[in-house]
């Protein structure tokens, strides 16, 4: 397996509460991890850190064997191999296809092959005739594929979920399940929090348990 | 009551055969309130941006600092600007004392806060899920930012309109640089404190009429993108 992540003595701090402390986490390339934890665990700030929102307050963090320069350019490029998928996502104001083609556009890419890829994660979340649909409008469970699909049109090496399923009906949760299960095999990285202690079954692969902000446990 | 009646149809009249005094003080106004805007536009979005996009230890000084220049009376920043451009003044030499483009220097210092002031309001409002999302999304720190005016433009157009009616309205600034010279600097406020001192008043009255409007049509248009 190959290292994608390295997490070495990894803290961050609110004033004096601390959120995350880690002394060592791997994470590998191209596999599913379920991250759990009561609410307060860190699991939210620690997908911040591997998403390079969120500086540590101490601590090391290596991608892809480079270590983060977290004021250097290397973040702003890191950023662009990673995703983060929030539990209630944010969409910009404007038609579906401008959600979905953001990231595409943040890239430089655009044309012919934005069309392509935006018809393409569309399609993948089952949204294939909502392209002109105004992103306001949608239902919360179309909202969540909606950003779903723009979290996978440039196709990142990771996808780090906060929760993707909890807000949403069944029907969408089952596809985006399928979705996400698939991720692995097509190379992406993912990172998927939930609040259940026992993970369903489709959820094949490592689990980082966190409590209090430490890894209490970790199957990598 | 009949005075006030007279004067009014008096100045309807002279809306409508458009005199050339009105029109020439109406231009006047508008195009010194439109260049202030704009310079107001271009200098507070970006400081209203930065104070409410940053930390740093003095921010606190500086929204109060924003808030207490909003509060500045015209006739200071008459005053101020005055002492730069009078002959004596370090800008004396560029002669623009008396000008429409001291106006407009004038009306831009106090559009500016009024105009940082709501960007950074419409900053604060914003949804904290904006910046996060545009760059997880992969884009660069200023994508980012245009991304985030694009998603509070409402608020950033309510803060134009609001610094535009602030400088229509005002009467130091244009009095005290501009001069109050006919067919040059006199502006509509100008012009109906000179000639209503001088009896003018349906002169007044119908300048009156056309400032109101301009207000009412800014006031709509404000009412309006606040409410989007």
């Amino acid at each position: 397996m190959t290292e994608l992540y390295r997490l070495r003595s990894v803290t961050k701090r609110y004033g004096s509460n601390v959120a995350v402390d880690i002394d060592a986490l791997t994470i590998a390339a191209g596999r599913l991890y379920t991250l759990t934890g009561a609410n307060g665990a860190g699991k939210s700030t620690l997908l911040g850190i591997l998403a390079f929102l969120t500086p540590p307050t101490t601590g090391e963090i290596f991608y892809a064997g480079e270590r983060i320069d977290w004021k250097s350019e290397t973040v702003g490029r890191r950023r662009r191999q990673v995703t983060l998928l929030h539990q209630s996502p944010y969409l910009f104001g404007g038609t579906v296809f401008r959600n979905v083609a953001y990231g595409l556009k943040a890239r430089g890419i655009a044309g012919e092959t934005a069309h392509r890829a935006v018809e393409r994660a569309l399609a993948t979340v089952g949204l294939d005739r909502f392209r002109d649909r105004d992103a306001r409008e949608l239902s919360g469970g179309e909202a969540q594929r909606v950003a779903m699909a723009r979290a996978l049109a440039p196709d990142p090496e990771v996808l780090l979920l906060d929760e993707p399923l909890a807000n949403i009906d069944r029907e969408a949760a089952a596809l985006l399940e399928a979705v996400i299960a698939s991720l692995p095999s097509r190379g992406t990285t993912v990172v998927m929090t939930t609040h259940d202690p026992d993970p369903p079954a489709w959820l094949i692969g490592g689990s980082i348990v966190l409590e209090g902000g430490k890894v209490a446990h970790a199957d990598l | 009551m009949d005075f006030l009646i007279s004067s009014f149809a008096a100045a309807l009249r002279l809306i409508g055969s458009f005199s050339p005094d009105v029109v020439d003080a109406v231009g006047t106004s508008l195009s010194v309130s439109a260049g202030a805007t704009l310079f107001a536009a271009l200098f507070g979005i970006p400081v209203g941006l930065a104070v409410g996009l940053s930390d740093f230890r003095l921010k606190g000084l500086a929204v109060t600092a924003l808030n207490t220049l909003m509060a500045v009376p015209t006739v200071v920043v008459g005053l101020l600007v005055y002492g730069f451009l009078s002959r004596q003044g370090p800008l004396g030499a560029l002669g623009l004392l008396f000008t429409p483009t001291a106006i407009v220097i004038g009306g831009t210092l106090l559009a500016s806060p009024i105009v940082a002031n709501y960007t950074l309001a419409s900053v604060r409002g914003a949804d904290p899920r904006i910046l996060p999302t545009a760059l997880t999304l992969g884009a660069g720190p200023f994508r980012a930012v245009t991304t985030l005016v694009g998603e509070i433009r409402f608020g950033v157009f309510a803060a134009v309109i609001a610094g535009f009616g602030r400088v229509v309205a005002e009467v130091g600034v244009a009095m005290m640089l501009g001069g109050n010279i006919r067919g040059y600097t006199r502006t509509m406020t100008t012009a109906i404190a000179l000639e209503t001192s001088k009896g003018e008043f349906s002169f007044g009255m119908a300048l009156g009429i056309v400032l109101m409007t301009v207000a009412l049509i800014v006031n709509l248009f404000l009412g309006l993108l606040q409410r989007r």
